[in-house]
């Protein structure tokens, strides 16, 4: 859990860091945008406000050449002097007259006269806006301002301003910036004292000394000493007919803008990016989820792979043997389980067969189980007394069991030629016994079970097992299965099922399974289901020759063996008559044996016979040989290896070995029930 | 063992009674001589069992009736026996009646 907390924390920081980003991006975006905004507002001011100045300096300016043409009309004299004194009544730089011509004809200024080489200033030849004062002598206009420029006559700074004469062409005055200011100054006191840019931004009109004229800011300040505004705003200073205007916002306004701008941003982004990481969250562990299931999964599927292999699953476990039959499966259930099933022999003549079943499941039942099986083989193998074997095993298995798993064994431990069993019952299931004909659980006082509490006592219980007995052990798995109304499998039913046939057989096992899943009618198996069957067969009948290997020795031998097998059903004799003359032409012809023995054993519970040739000739596995092609026809046929085939096809089990030189061959068939 | 061999112009019926193994074969070996014979047939009702060494037997007989252009049956084949057969793929290419 802790890889799972150290993720979401990298979640966490992956989505700060992505906010931190996008809102990063955002301050900047929206303050450059911003600014934008204030630079374009201030753009659209200056529209406004030069507007508004030249109409009042034009205003001013009319008025002042309007007094001039009064005067004119009113018969002031119009020579130069005059002229230049009519200038300076009217507080203006200069006062020309000019024609319909556009021609100036009479002109305080000499340069704009007709000289001897040298024509008068005319209007129209001027061009630009010179001509445009051409517009009072056709009546299109009856004023006409020009801006305060450069002077197209002598490049001098001026403002001209003309008004037409009902006698024919215009009166002209033109205004230097001092003049112009000294007219139109008091008409732009505090004229823009209410206009408000951006909020709290403003305009200032100063002269061009720097002296205030009108301060949105502070009215009433005029011809006080202006500074140039500083960083805080965003602004920009244009003149304006001579007067140096300042349009100004300040930057805090802009920045209230972007911040509101930002924080919606911010919001917005925020809960995108808390919503995605949440999603995030959510699939990355759902698929991590997934993928812990399924290593689990494969995990417990290992887990119950490696308790399978440990079981002993080869059957016949021991082939040769004729005293006893063993049959065993653990039907596992999904989950990995606590049950196990185990058989050895402890010495000669001594078999060990226990069934057990651990408390706990999972992998720690499974682990436990693994624990037990090995300490109650390598104590058992020691060759020490059951109880001995149950009592060390407990002790053991006491030490450091904090989580207190134990296991109920049920293991008992047979003659195998007198078919005598002690048992030790460690709190598990009763077996079920044949017995003479009569098939009953064996019910015994079981002791405690394993891994519960050291230096315990275990009792061992005996039994005499007569040839064709069988002890049969299993775990609850098999009698605790529910159907779909709850109702268990059961002892009885097992019973019963066990009763149905006269004797134990290795199919007993898989009829049980059978029947029990009848009764779960679907119900999906609760527990691991394992069953172990014992089955005692008594000492077998043996009869042993010693030949030559003459062919003498082999016709001995066949009569021998007619005689041994006359008991047997016809079909099984022929075919055992069969098998051994080519296992006995092979050691006569082929070997190079100077001897060679065959034993006859006869075992019953079920009816089996067995042939065992033993020679001392040169090693040779008949069973390593391939088998020949049978699907040839006549012609390609050769005789060779169809005896062994033969062999392989008709006996079972086959089996050879290699012992102190002798090749050791074994044939066995089961006949009968 | 014993062989009782029967001839009626062409056709030659040889009737075995008594285990076929590696001790009989050559005494059996020795009696399957056809002749001028182009229909043998091997009773074998009396063998109660057959082993490779018979099979042996059977196959050269087969062989060497294809071979003179006549033809050889195997009669009354019995239990044992034909598991035998059945086993080693004889009863695709012997003639059994």
């Amino acid at each position: 859990m802790n890889a799972r907390r150290s993720l979401d924390l990298k979640i966490a920081l992956s989505v700060l860091a992505a906010f931190a980003l996008s809102m990063a991006f955002t301050w900047f975006l929206h303050g450059h945008l911003s600014e934008n905004d204030a630079q374009e507002l201030i753009g659209r001011t200056f529209r406004a406000v030069e507007s508004e100045i030249s109409d009042c300096v034009n205003e001013r300016l009319v008025r002042q050449c309007m007094a001039a043409r009064e005067r004119l009309e009113e018969g002031h004299p119009d020579d130069t002097a005059s002229l230049q004194d009519l200038a300076r009544e009217l507080q203006v730089t200069e006062v020309s007259i000019a024609d319909e011509k556009g021609d100036i004809v009479r002109s305080s200024v000499t340069d704009y006269l007709a000289a001897p080489g040298k024509p008068a200033f005319n209007f129209a030849a001027a061009g630009g806006q010179a001509a445009d004062m051409m517009s009072l002598v056709d009546g299109r206009e009856t004023e006409y301002c020009q801006p305060f420029r450069s002077n197209a006559a002598n490049g001098a700074w001026r403002k001209f301003v003309g008004v037409w004469r009902p006698s024919g062409g215009f009166v002209e005055i033109g205004c230097d910036g001092a003049a112009l200011r000294g007219l139109a100054r008091s008409a732009l006191v505090d004229l823009f004292r209410n206009w408000r840019v951006g909020g709290t931004g403003g305009i200032v009109v100063t002269t061009p000394s720097g002296l205030v004229l009108s301060d949105y800011a502070e009215p009433n300040r005029e011809g006080t000493q202006w500074t140039e505004p500083d960083a805080s705003f965003y602004w920009k200073r244009v003149e304006i007919e001579s007067f140096p205007t300042y349009v100004m916002i300040p930057r805090k306004v802009a920045a209230v803008q972007r911040d509101v701008l930002v924080s919606a941003t911010a919001a917005l982004n925020g809960a995108a990016l808390v919503f995605v990481a949440l999603l995030v969250g959510f699939v990355i562990s759902a698929f991590v989820r997934q993928q812990m299931q399924a290593q689990t999964a494969r995990e417990l599927k290992m887990a119950k792979d490696i308790q399978r292999a440990a079981l002993p699953n080869v059957f016949p476990p021991f082939p040769d043997e004729t005293h006893f039959d063993i049959w065993a499966a653990m039907d596992a259930a999904k989950e990995v389980g606590g049950d196990f099933y185990d058989f050895y022999f402890t010495g000669q003549g001594r078999v060990l067969f226990l069934v057990a079943d651990v408390s706990g499941k999972g992998v720690p039942g499974a682990m436990f189980m693994m624990r037990a099986k090995t300490l109650i083989k390598s104590i058992a193998q020691t060759g020490k007394p059951l109880s001995r074997v149950f009592e060390e095993a407990n002790d053991a298995l006491c030490e450091g069991n904090s989580s207190n798993t134990f296991v109920t064994v049920w293991a008992g431990e047979m003659n195998t030629r007198t078919g005598h069993v002690t048992y030790v019952n460690a709190g598990h299931n009763p077996p079920v016994v044949w017995h003479g004909g009569t098939v009953e659980y064996l019910r015994s006082r079981p002791s405690l079970v394993l891994g519960a509490m050291a230096g315990v006592k275990y009792r061992v219980g005996d039994l005499q097992l007569a040839p064709g007995d069988a002890i049969y052990l299993y775990t609850d798995g098999v009698t605790e299965q529910p159907n779909a109304s709850g109702e268990l499998y059961g002892e009885e039913r097992l019973l019963k099922t066990l009763s149905g046939s006269p004797c134990l057989r290795e199919a007993s096992l898989g009829t049980v399974l059978d029947d029990m899943r009848r009764h779960a009618a679907g119900v999906e198996q609760a527990d691991d289901c394992t069953q172990l069957a014992i089955r005692y067969r008594g000492e077998p009948d043996v009869v042993s020759w010693n030949y030559a290997p003459t062919m003498e020795d082999l016709a001995k031998a066949t009569s021998d063996l007619e005689g041994a097998l006359a008991s047997i059903p016809d079909r099984v004799r022929n075919q055992m008559l069969v098998a051994a003359d080519e296992i006995f032409a092979n050691i006569v012809r082929h070997s190079g044996a100077t001897k060679w023995s065959l034993t006859v054993e006869k075992t019953r519970y079920p009816d089996r016979v067995r042939l065992i040739t033993t020679d001392d000739g040169k090693a040779f596995d008949p069973l390593s040989r391939r088998d020949p092609d049978t699907m040839l026809c006549a012609e390609e046929r050769a005789i060779g290896g169809l005896g062994i085939l033969i062999v392989k096809k008709t006996m079972s089990p086959v089996t050879y070995r290699r012992r102190s030189g002798k090749n050791i061959l074994s044939m066995g068939k089961d006949y009968g029930d | 063992m014993e062989i009782k061999v029967k001839t009626e112009g062409s056709k030659m019926t040889i009737a075995v009674n008594g285990r076929v193994d590696t001790v009989t074969a050559p005494e059996l070996e020795a009696s399957l001589k056809f002749g001028d014979a182009t229909c043998v047939v091997l009773d074998i009702e009396q063998v109660p069992y057959m082993s490779s060494a018979g099979l042996r037997l059977l196959l050269t007989a087969h062989k060497t009736m294809l071979v003179n252009g006549g033809e050889f049956q195997v009669a009354n084949v019995q239990p044992a026996v034909k598991d035998v057969l059945d086993i080693t793929g004889f009863s695709d290419i012997l003639n059994l009646i």
